[in-house]
C-alpha cells in the first residue's frame, strides 16, 4: 500500500503540483472512511486518464510515428498530432501500434487499439498497460 | 459483408502470428508480406473481391498459426546476425 502511494506520488511530481494541495485540502472533507493510500491511488487513476503521459513516453511514440510515416525531420509532432492527419490509413495504425507493442513490450488489446487517433491517447494508453503490468 | 474493422483485424492477428517464429527471416517475411498484402488490395471497391480477399487473409492465417508451432518445435541454435545489437 505505501508503494502503491509513492509511486502514484512521483509519477506526479513532474505535472500537476497545484492540484495535489488542493487535493490534500479536499481530503478531511470527504466522508469516505478510506485510508491516505487509497484515497491517493484512486484520485490518481482517475486524474491519469485525463492527465498527459510522461514526456519522455511522448517523444519515444513520436519517434516511432515518424520513422513509420517516413516524415521530414521538420515536421511538427505534438502530442495532439492525429495519425489520419499525419497521412497515415488505419493499415499505418496497425503497424504503429505493432511497433509500439514491441517498444515497449506490452499487449494492446482489440478494443483498445481502434480508439487510437492521437500521439496523446497513443502515449497515455501506453503508461497505463506499463503501470498495470508490474502489478499483475 | 466484410467491414473495414475486420479487415484491420485480421491485419492485426496476422501480424501477431507472425511476430512469434523463432527465425528472423521468416518473422521478417511474415511481417513485410502480411502488409504488402493488405496495401496492395486497399483500394479494391468490388465487394465480392473485398470477401476474396478476405477468406484468403483467412487462409493465411490458418497456415501461419500452423507453422509456427512447427517452427517452434526446432528453433534455430544461434541467432541471426540481424538480431544482434551494435556493439
Amino acid at each position: 500500500m505505501a508503494s502503491l502511494s509513492t509511486s502514484s506520488l512521483s509519477f506526479k511530481a513532474p505535472s500537476i503540483q497545484s492540484t495535489r494541495t488542493s487535493q490534500v485540502l479536499r481530503k478531511p472533507l470527504s466522508f469516505q472512511p478510506i485510508s491516505f493510500g487509497r484515497f491517493q491511488s484512486s484520485k490518481n487513476l482517475r486524474l491519469q486518464i485525463s492527465c498527459a503521459a510522461k514526456p519522455e513516453t511522448v517523444q519515444k511514440v513520436s519517434d516511432i510515428v515518424r520513422e513509420q510515416l517516413a516524415l521530414s525531420a521538420d515536421t511538427a509532432l505534438t502530442a495532439e498530432s492525429k495519425f489520419s492527419a499525419l497521412g497515415a490509413d488505419s493499415l499505418d495504425t496497425v503497424e504503429i501500434v505493432m511497433a509500439l507493442e514491441e517498444k515497449f513490450n506490452i499487449s494492446v488489446e482489440e478494443a483498445d487499439a481502434q480508439n487510437i487517433t492521437t500521439i496523446q491517447e497513443a502515449a497515455d494508453l501506453i503508461e497505463d498497460l506499463a503501470q498495470k503490468k508490474p502489478a499483475a | 459483408m466484410v467491414d473495414k474493422g475486420q479487415v484491420i483485424s485480421l491485419c492485426r492477428f496476422l501480424l501477431r502470428a507472425g511476430r512469434q517464429y523463432p527465425d528472423y527471416n521468416i518473422r521478417e517475411y511474415a511481417k513485410r508480406r502480411t502488409l504488402d498484402g493488405f496495401r496492395m488490395n486497399k483500394n479494391l471497391t468490388d465487394h465480392s473481391k473485398v470477401v476474396d480477399a478476405y477468406v484468403e487473409g483467412k487462409k493465411q492465417l490458418e497456415v501461419v498459426e500452423r507453422l509456427v508451432k512447427v517452427y517452434l518445435a526446432y528453433p534455430p541454435k544461434t541467432k541471426n546476425i540481424m538480431e544482434l545489437k551494435l556493439q
